[in-house]
């Protein structure tokens, strides 16, 4: 059982603190503990925050308490075996490495003293876990890509990015889903509008994987206009749930 | 009859808010919602609205609006000097409307925020992610995610009728606060003795960086914590202290996570106040503890909850006079008349 504690934030807020660590099995058990006092619809709770180690539970005082809460996801962990081993979601988003939408792409090579050839097939080769959604609409902190490529951010960011860049920040990569400042280097974009202020429900959530897919400037363009015309979807892979034995 | 208020004249940041969409923040969107809660459901309830009805909430200056159909108004919040077809009219009591006025909110003399609320369920956009709040940032909500523009119409339902209404009025005493009290934050204890010392004998100063998102603060810098942290979730409230050893105090529209160090947060009786505050203002943190904070919001939530008592005890019950339904037909016949 991992160690964790309960921490009152404020009259209506409370947040469950496990080790300060960037770890696929314990953010997978808070998320987890969020996605079930989510369906099991936990009377008094308005609204929760997974993080990397940490979940903020925003309650109603006068529905529920702090003490009914921490009880309530007491039992919610104790129960978690079961909840743990519920497989996994792989959304597969198609991305254009080149330098024309990737200008760090030839950089993060060098870095790594690869082949753009192989940088695009180490960072491609690898499934990334969402630990936590925030910053902007549509942004996962995700990690980790593999060591070798694992370049730090841009000593002075970049004003403006595009939206669907592609880049790397050490061990984390992502996505930028709308124009914004920033500091990752940049390897690559996907043609598919991530945020779009008129149709605001994600294509992903925090406890799923992204993989990413290469593809080359034509595919670009031809599921771009599919994706402007609203007839692109993600290909999204269910892996089942693990046998329990 | 067309169910719509026109605008006239925007106000300088005049948006849609309910109570924001806290369910939505495990996906990044920002919490939103109206600023200063009290008001906003002190507004709802003068109206007699459910308490998550939208209204639209003004910043510094508000909007000029012509009323496209009847209806019962709230003003409250900000301190304002509006008119009704050019009659001055009083905040914090429900104001009859008649279809064709024009109604002038114009500057906000004390505090940042003001509501105004209309009967008969408020402002009726089309909710987006469960919510009505307008969240500028990521556009949207309320009017296509934007503030207020002249021309724009703001579906809003008809009504005639009012229960009690001539006692739907409420006194709210507008008092100078110099403290603000707090809560301890997750990482009080990664500050030293002397940030948490000067943290609470600091006068601190409202900034010039102050919107939806947080208000930063002017004072003496503190010592930071050399220790970096993984992000966490933000709770309305939060005092962060940010790398250059500056407090922002994270309110409606902040960002649902953060990876700044939370030395304490602003307890919720206080928050309300706080968001009045303006740009220059002065007071400081003085701490208190969570059975405290919880104590001040009953009270504070006790004050609304007594006065709907009141006046739900003093409502027309209808065996006595026309049934509700004549009732809207006999007000709608003297309407016509008038």
């Amino acid at each position: 059982m991992m160690d964790y504690s309960y921490f009152q934030v404020s009259e209506q807020s409370l947040e469950v603190e496990f080790p300060e660590q960037i770890n696929v099995e314990e953010n997978k058990l808070i998320q987890n503990i969020a996605r079930e006092l989510i369906d099991q619809d936990a009377v008094g709770v308005t609204g929760v925050i997974p993080a990397y180690h940490t979940l903020t539970v925003n309650f109603d005082f006068d529905l529920t308490s702090f003490k009914d809460l921490v009880d309530q996801i007491d039992e919610i962990i104790v129960n978690s075996n079961e909840l743990t081993n519920t497989g996994r979601s792989i959304i597969e988003l198609p991305v254009c490495y080149c330098p024309k939408f990737g200008p760090d792409l030839e950089d993060v090579a060098e870095f790594a003293s690869v082949s753009v050839e192989e940088l695009i097939k180490l960072h491609s080769g690898t499934d990334y876990f969402i630990y936590m959604m925030g910053f902007l609409p549509g942004f996962a902190y995700m990690g980790s890509v593999p060591e070798r490529i694992a370049m730090p951010r841009l000593e002075v960011p970049r004003k403006s990015i595009a939206p669907g860049s592609v880049g790397i920040a050490g061990a984390q990569t992502g996505m930028y889903p709308v124009e914004s400042p920033g500091g990752w280097r940049l390897i690559g974009r996907t043609p598919v509008k991530l945020y779009d202020p008129a149709r605001p429900q994600l294509k992903y959530r925090s406890g799923d994987y992204i993989r990413f897919v290469p593809i080359d400037e034509a595919e670009y363009q031809r599921i771009q206009k599919l994706d402007a015309a609203g007839e692109y979807s993600l290909n999204v892979i269910k892996e089942g749930d693990v046998d329990h034995g | 009859m067309a169910n719509f208020v026109r605008v006239i004249q925007p106000g300088l940041s005049t948006t849609v808010q309910d109570l924001g969409r806290p369910s939505h923040q495990i996906e990044g969107f920002p919490e939103s919602g109206a600023m200063d809660k009290f008001s906003y459901k002190l507004a709802n309830l003068l109206v007699n609205n459910h308490r998550n009805s939208a209204s639209l909430e003004f910043v510094s200056t508000g909007p000029t609006l012509r009323f496209g159909c009847d209806s019962f108004i709230a003003l409250t919040g900000g301190k304002v000097n509006a008119t009704l077809n050019g009659q001055p009219i009083l905040q914090n009591e429900v104001v009859e409307v008649v279809a064709g006025s024009i109604l002038k909110v114009g500057p906000v003399t004390e505090g940042n925020y003001g509501y105004l609320a209309f009967s008969n369920g408020g402002v009726i956009t089309q909710p987006v992610l469960d919510s009505r709040s307008t969240t500028l940032r990521t556009q949207m909500g309320g009017l296509d995610g934007r503030a207020l523009e002249t021309g724009d119409t703001i579906p809003i339902r008809d009504s005639v009728v009012m229960p009690s209404l001539t006692s739907r009025k409420i006194y709210i005493k507008h008092e100078l606060i110099t403290e603000i009290h707090f809560v301890k934050g997750l990482q009080w204890d990664l500050f030293s003795q002397k940030a948490l010392q000067q943290f609470q004998s600091e006068t601190y100063q409202i900034s010039e960086q102050m919107d939806r998102m947080g208000y930063r603060l002017n004072g003496q810098k503190l010592d930071v914590p050399e220790k970096s942290l993984l992000s966490e979730g933000t709770v309305f409230g939060n005092i962060q202290i940010t790398r250059d050893g500056s407090p922002i105090a994270l309110l409606a529209d902040r960002q649902t996570t953060g990876g700044y160090p939370v030395i304490g947060t602003i307890i919720r009786a206080d928050l309300n106040r706080f968001v009045q505050m303006k740009q220059g203002q002065q007071f400081k943190f003085v701490m208190t503890d969570m059975d405290t904070a919880v104590e001040k919001l009953v009270q504070q939530q006790k004050i609304i909850n007594d006065t709907f008592e009141k006046w739900y005890a003093g409502r027309y019950v209808e065996p006595i006079g026309p049934i509700r339904r004549d009732a809207i037909k006999i007000a709608r016949l003297i309407r016509a008349n008038k």
